[in-house]
C-alpha cells in the first residue's frame, strides 16, 4: 500500500530571519519534547512529531467508499530561520479486522492508517493526487494547521518583508523500480511520485520536504522577479524591488543538504530534468546582474556629477 | 493589512466602493483580495462580473468554510474568471485580484461559536501572509458577522487591521455612522467586550463618504440660484453635524462623488469606462485610486 503526504511551505512571518534559539521556541509544540536542530550547511529545525487521529473516508480515484482509521504523523520545520513548513504523512496498510479497534491499537502505530474493506493501492494513490473531496482525509488541512501554529507564534512580529502565497506539495511513495516524477499542477500545488526500492523509510518524507522547500524558493524568486518588472520600470526601481530576494532568499538554496546517500539519486535526477538548480542559478544570476548593472549606472551618474563640480 | 468595510445603513454603496478600492489596489501593483462577508446577500460575484458566482458560490463559499464543511474557501481569480472584457486580462504590472465569494443561499450567521471564530482567525492569518490588502465586506448594521471579525482580530495580535465606515452625506447617515461606532452595542462597545482596547481601535477607524454631490459639481449647473444657496446651507449644516458626531474631515479617509454609473449599475469602474466609453467620471476613478493608496498609507492614519 502507498505512503502519502502533503507539505505546505511559506515565508516565516517575521521581518528578519530568526535565530536558532527562537526556532526552538517557535517549534516547541509539545511540552517536554525537544526540537531537533541541524546547523550545517544551514540551520534546520524540526518540531517533535505530533499525531492526529483520523477515522474517515479515503480519497479514491473511482469514488469508491473506502474507510481508513489510524493516525497522521505531522511536524513543522524552519529552514534558515526564514522558511516554515508544515508536513504530514500516512502509511496505508490493510486492516486485519473489519471494524475499528481500540485507539491504543492505532496509537502504537504512529503515522499508520489502516484501510478497512476492499481497496486497490493504485486507486487510493490516484485519488490522493487530486484535491480531496469534502469529508475525505485531507492531509493538506492538517499540514496547513501545523504551519499556522508556527506562523502564529507570539515570537514572530508578522512583518514579513514581502507577501507570497504558500505552496503545497502532495506526494505519494510506492515501492518498485526507483523513479521520481514532479508535476506543477497549479500555481500553488505540486505533486510528486517517488518510487523507492524496498520498504518505505522516513527518508522519503525528508526528501519530499526538501523538494517542497526548494520548489517554494524557486516559485517565490520567480514571483519577486515578475514583480520587479525589469525593463518596464526604471533600473533603480527594479533593483530596489529585487532587494528582498538578495536579503532573504538567495542564500537558502542547499538541495539535498540533509539527505542520505539513498535519496541523493532522486535529486540528481530532478536536477537533470526539469533542472531545478539550473533554473535557480539562472534566476540568481539575473538578480545579481540587475543589481550590478544598476550599481554601475549609479556610479557613472555620481562620477559625472563629480566631474561637473570640478 | 485587513480592512473591514461596514456601514450602518444599507444602500450606502459600501460594497461597490470596497470592490473598486480592491480593484484599484491590484492595478497599483499589489496583491489584493476581497472577502464577501455580507453573508445574507453574497452578490460580490456580480460586481466583479463573474456570472458563475453572481449570487454567491454554489460550492465552497465562505459560509461552508466558516461552518466547517470545507478545509478552505473557494477563491476566484478575477483576472481569469470575470466575464467583463475590460477585466479579463491582467494589466501589466498589476497584482493578483482574488474574490472569496459567499455561499449561494447561505444566510446571515445566527450565532458565533468558538469554532467559527477559530476558522475565521485562521483564514485572516493565512490571507495576510499572501495579500497586501484583504478587504472584508460586512453586512450593514450590527451583525454577528461584525462580532465574529472583532473576536477573530482580537486573537491575531500582530496582524494589522483597519475599519472603514461608509455613509452617505445626509443627516440620517451621519448620525447612524457615528452610532455604529460609538453607540450602545456599537463597534467600540462590542470590541471592548472581546478584549480590544477601544482607544486603540478608535484610531483604526475612518469614515468614507459615498455618493457625495460636490457644491461645484457639473450636475448642479441646471439648478436655480435659490436651490444652489439652499444646498450650500445644507452642506454647511451637515459639516457641522458631522463634526459634532466625530465623522468630520479629520476622521474621513475619502469621499466618492456621485456617479451615474454607480447609481444605475454597480460595477467596477475601469480606465476604459473613463477614457474610452466615457460613461464614468474621471473624478470617481481618481477617488477610488486615492482611497486605495490611503488605505495602506500610515500617514493618513495617524492618531486623531
Amino acid at each position: 500500500m502507498p505512503v502519502m503526504g502533503e507539505v505546505h511551505t511559506g515565508l516565516l512571518q517575521n521581518s528578519g530571519e530568526i535565530e536558532e534559539s527562537a526556532c526552538r521556541q517557535v517549534l516547541a509544540l509539545t511540552a517536554g519534547e525537544t526540537v531537533r536542530v541541524s546547523r550545517r550547511p544551514i540551520v534546520h529545525a524540526v518540531s517533535p512529531d505530533r499525531l492526529t487521529g483520523v477515522d474517515c473516508r479515503l480519497p479514491s480515484a473511482t469514488q469508491s467508499r473506502v474507510r481508513g482509521v489510524g493516525t497522521v504523523l505531522s511536524r513543522c520545520a524552519i529552514t534558515g530561520g526564514r522558511v516554515a513548513q508544515g508536513s504530514s504523512y500516512v502509511r496505508l496498510t490493510r486492516a486485519e479486522a473489519d471494524r475499528r479497534l481500540p485507539w491504543s491499537h492505532y496509537l502504537a502505530r504512529p503515522g499508520v492508517v489502516e484501510v478497512l474493506g476492499k481497496a486497490k493501492a493504485r486507486d487510493l494513490a490516484d485519488g490522493f493526487a487530486d484535491d480531496p473531496p469534502p469529508g475525505c482525509l485531507d492531509l493538506g488541512a492538517i499540514s496547513g494547521r501545523f504551519l499556522d501554529l508556527a506562523q502564529s507564534s507570539p515570537l514572530l512580529d508578522r512583518r514579513a518583508p514581502f507577501k507570497v502565497p504558500r505552496t503545497r506539495l502532495r506526494w505519494v511513495a510506492e515501492s518498485g523500480e526507483p523513479a521520481i516524477r514532479f508535476v506543477l499542477r497549479s500555481d500553488r500545488t505540486r505533486s510528486v511520485l517517488v518510487v523507492h526500492d524496498g520498504a518505505f523509510t522516513p527518508a522519503v518524507a525528508d526528501l519530499c520536504e526538501d523538494l517542497a522547500l526548494h520548489d517554494w524558493l524557486l516559485t517565490t524568486l520567480l514571483v519577486l522577479l515578475e514583480r520587479a518588472r525589469i525593463g518596464a520600470v526604471p533600473g533603480p526601481e527594479a533593483a530596489a524591488r529585487l532587494a528582498p530576494a538578495v536579503d532573504h532568499l538567495l542564500h537558502l538554496w542547499m538541495p539535498a543538504a540533509r539527505l542520505g546517500d539513498a535519496m541523493a539519486p532522486y535529486w540528481e535526477s530532478l536536477d537533470r530534468r526539469p533542472g531545478f538548480s539550473r533554473q535557480w542559478q539562472s534566476l540568481v544570476d539575473r538578480v545579481r546582474d540587475q543589481v550590478t548593472v544598476n550599481t554601475l549606472a549609479l556610479l557613472s551618474v555620481t562620477a559625472e556629477a563629480g566631474r561637473r563640480r570640478r | 493589512m485587513l480592512v473591514f468595510a461596514i456601514s450602518d445603513k444599507g444602500g450606502t454603496g459600501r460594497s461597490v466602493t470596497a470592490m473598486n478600492v480592491v480593484y484599484r489596489h491590484a492595478l497599483q501593483g499589489n496583491d489584493a483580495c476581497y472577502l464577501d462577508y455580507d453573508l445574507g446577500s453574497p452578490t460580490a460575484g456580480a460586481i466583479f462580473g463573474i456570472g458563475a458566482a453572481a449570487r454567491g458560490a454554489r460550492e465552497g463559499g465562505l459560509h461552508e468554510y466558516l461552518r466547517g464543511y470545507r478545509a478552505e474557501p473557494l477563491r476566484l481569480d478575477v483576472w481569469a474568471e470575470s466575464d467583463r472584457e475590460a477585466l479579463r486580462a491582467r494589466p501589466p504590472g498589476s497584482g493578483r485580484l482574488v474574490l472569496l465569494p459567499g455561499s449561494e443561499g447561505g444566510g446571515e450567521l445566527s450565532s458565533v461559536d468558538e469554532e467559527v471564530v477559530r476558522r475565521c482567525a485562521q483564514l485572516f492569518g493565512r490571507l495576510d501572509e499572501e495579500f497586501d490588502l484583504c478587504v472584508v465586506d460586512l453586512s450593514a448594521g450590527r451583525s454577528f458577522t461584525a462580532e465574529l471579525v472583532l473576536q477573530a482580530t482580537a486573537r491575531l495580535a500582530h496582524v494589522p487591521f483597519r475599519w472603514l465606515v461608509f455613509h452617505r452625506w445626509t443627516r440620517q447617515h451621519i448620525i447612524a455612522a457615528d452610532g455604529l461606532v460609538t453607540g450602545a452595542d456599537g463597534l467600540l462597545d462590542v470590541a471592548a467586550r472581546f478584549g480590544h482596547d477601544p482607544d486603540e481601535l478608535r484610531d483604526r477607524i475612518r469614515f468614507v463618504r459615498t455618493a457625495v454631490l460636490e457644491p461645484g459639481a457639473a450636475e448642479l449647473a441646471g439648478l436655480r440660484d435659490e436651490q444652489r444657496a439652499w444646498l450650500s446651507t445644507c452642506d454647511d449644516e451637515l459639516r457641522e453635524l458631522a463634526r459634532r458626531h466625530g465623522v468630520g474631515r479629520t476622521a474621513m479617509l475619502g469621499r466618492i462623488p456621485l456617479d451615474p454609473v454607480l447609481q444605475w449599475r454597480e460595477q467596477l469602474i475601469s480606465d476604459e469606462d473613463v477614457l474610452a466609453s466615457k460613461i464614468a467620471n474621471a473624478e470617481t476613478a481618481a477617488a477610488f485610486d486615492d482611497l486605495a493608496r490611503k488605505i495602506v498609507d500610515d500617514s493618513a492614519w495617524e492618531g486623531l
